[in-house]
């Protein structure tokens, strides 16, 4: 990373690189205060940090710093409270805890003492390791801790062009992979990253309005609100050059609400993991990922196994926290289901999310596709719910699109499933104000 | 709170109307199975749900013995009173 920062500092010092509702920092203050942090690293013999920092700029630049110093970085979720975080901390072996907050027992490093240490490591990066360290978001069982290297992550910087007039919102949390990715793009782009208030997709909007973004990326969790709070307030809609998605599965319904809401953006849809350490972009507008990435010789390749997507990606994390490495080139089980479709791979849900109905295996995804095609449908999720007859029956939670009549929603979503297998009908609907989300993410798997 | 036995007999109601089961006759007699409303385990599922989301419990989930009528369905919130 602090390869990226001083390359953007010195072509371009004082292009700013992020937004935030307290400040603008140029890349040369940016890199400032990563060579800084480095030093301090250095100096307090710090090898492996965690960080919970609310502040972008400083996480960007603590980023910098580690990779500079050789120290293993990773960013804790906003969202989790004290107690999580001691679990963290007790699990993953972070002696260091790098936040402004108090309440968080011994090991507490101010990260402003690192930012503003007196001298500033100018040096040569690390020639051994660089490791940094990604949790995952969770969604379905608890976060796991990717151990990856900067080098591996890196690789495909060199094919990001320039472009300093693009404006990144930044809508994934830092802790994520794909926050993560932001800011590797960012710095390789020399781009300027726009931070709103807070995470919700309300603040997103209006951060893209008053800073002019040009450019986002998030879940279609986030992309669904967003939409939501564009049809609610009903004021301008950002004029977007580009909408990515990733991390969940996209509905074709959303890509097309994206399309005729953004008619000049380009919709990319991105497919990852945390693990993957690089992501694959589809650019046709089509849910689903082409058969092309079945072929072999790209740097991330995927095949099928029994129904399920196994990827190869030379970017892939080293292995996960306190587990053995990964071998080189190792296939790995995605846990994402799939079928072929003509010339398309669809993804039906989670192998961990299957749910067994009388001994019938009924995947969500497929169930969702119906349901947020029905007109009033902002947000849909299939889960299974446990059930003394069955085992479990389909149960939908819905969110409405606002002034929605909610008796004619689920008479309209039962008429909508009426075509799918008895055992895929929803028997639970529940009309709900809001999702429970990680991460922007819904949070999936059994409920009630 | 217990539910009024008119009440059970709504929802039971209300959920054979949704599910195109309707019937004029729905007494205590009427069987849920076969020979009755001709409920299948998907449909008696559902019923669990929606009484459930009700009434805190449903009688298939926690009954010592399926409920072969609607009477036994009403009785069963009905010996919570008692």
């Amino acid at each position: 990373m602090i390869e990226l920062l001083r390359e953007a500092a010195q072509k371009a010092p004082d292009h700013v690189a992020v937004i935030t509702p307290e400040a603008a920092t140029t890349f040369a203050e940016l890199t400032e205060r990563a060579e800084r942090a480095a030093a301090a690293l250095t100096a307090k013999g710090i090898r492996r940090l965690a960080v919970r920092e609310s502040d972008p700029v400083r996480v960007f630049a603590l980023h910098g710093a580690a990779s500079l110093a050789g120290a293993e970085l990773c960013v804790y979720p906003l969202a989790a409270d004290a107690a999580t975080v001691a679990t963290y901390r007790e699990r993953l072996e972070h002696d260091v805890l790098v936040t402004r907050e108090d309440g968080h027992g011994e090991g507490v490093v101010d990260p402003d003492e690192l930012l503003g240490w007196a001298e500033r490591a100018t040096g040569d990066l690390p020639l051994d390791e660089r490791p940094v360290m990604v949790m995952t978001t969770g969604t379905s069982g608890h976060p796991q801790a990717a151990r990856h290297d900067w080098g591996r992550l890196l690789r495909v910087a060199g094919r990001i062009n320039p472009t300093p007039d693009h404006r990144w919102l930044l809508a994934y949390g830092l802790n994520q992979f794909g926050g993560l990715q932001i800011l590797i793009h960012v710095a390789t782009a020399q781009a300027t990253l726009v931070a709103a208030e807070t995470f919700q997709p309300r603040d997103a909007l209006a951060a893209m309005r008053e800073h002019g973004v040009t450019h986002a990326s998030g879940t279609p969790t986030f992309w669904r609100f967003v939409l939501t709070e564009v049809r609610r307030d009903g004021g301008p809609v950002p004029p977007l050059r580009q909408v990515s998605l990733g991390g969940e599965a996209v509905p074709s319904a959303l890509l097309d609400q994206l399309r005729s809401t953004f008619p000049d953006a380009r919709i990319s849809q991105i497919y990852g993991a945390t693990e993957m350490g690089q992501n694959i972009t589809v650019r046709d507008g089509r849910a689903g990922l082409p058969l092309s990435v079945l072929d072999e010789g790209g740097d991330v390749v995927f095949k099928i196994v029994d129904g399920e997507l196994h990827v190869r990606s030379r970017s892939s994390m080293l292995g996960y926290h306190g587990q053995e490495p990964l071998a080189e080139g190792q296939w790995r089980a995605t846990g994402d289901l799939v079928e072929v479709v003509d010339d398309r791979i669809m993804f039906r849900g989670r192998r961990s999310e299957v749910i067994n109905v009388g001994g019938v295996k009924v995947h969500p995804l497929p169930i969702e596709e119906v349901v947020s095609k029905v007109e009033g449908v902002a947000i849909a999720h299939a889960f299974g719910r446990p059930n003394a007859m069955v085992g479990n029956i389909v149960a939908l939670e819905v969110v409405p699109v606002p002034g929605t009549d909610e008796e004619e929603l689920q008479a309209a979503i039962r008429a909508a499933c009426a075509h799918l297998p008895r055992a895929s009908q929803p028997r639970s609907i529940t009309i709900v104000p809001t999702m429970e989300t990680s991460g922007n993410k819904v949070n999936r798997g059994t409920r009630k | 709170m217990t539910p009024e036995p008119a009440h059970v007999r709504e929802t039971i109601s209300t959920f054979l109307q949704r599910n195109g089961k309707g019937t004029d006759s729905l007494d205590d007699a009427t069987s849920l199975w076969g020979d009755g409303l001709e409920l299948d385990s998907l449909d008696a599922a559902e019923l669990s749900a929606v009484l459930e989301d009700s009434y805190g419990r449903d009688p298939f989930s926690v009954g010592d013995a399926m409920p072969d009528t609607v009477g036994d369905v009403v009785g069963f919130y009905a010996a919570d009173a008692g």
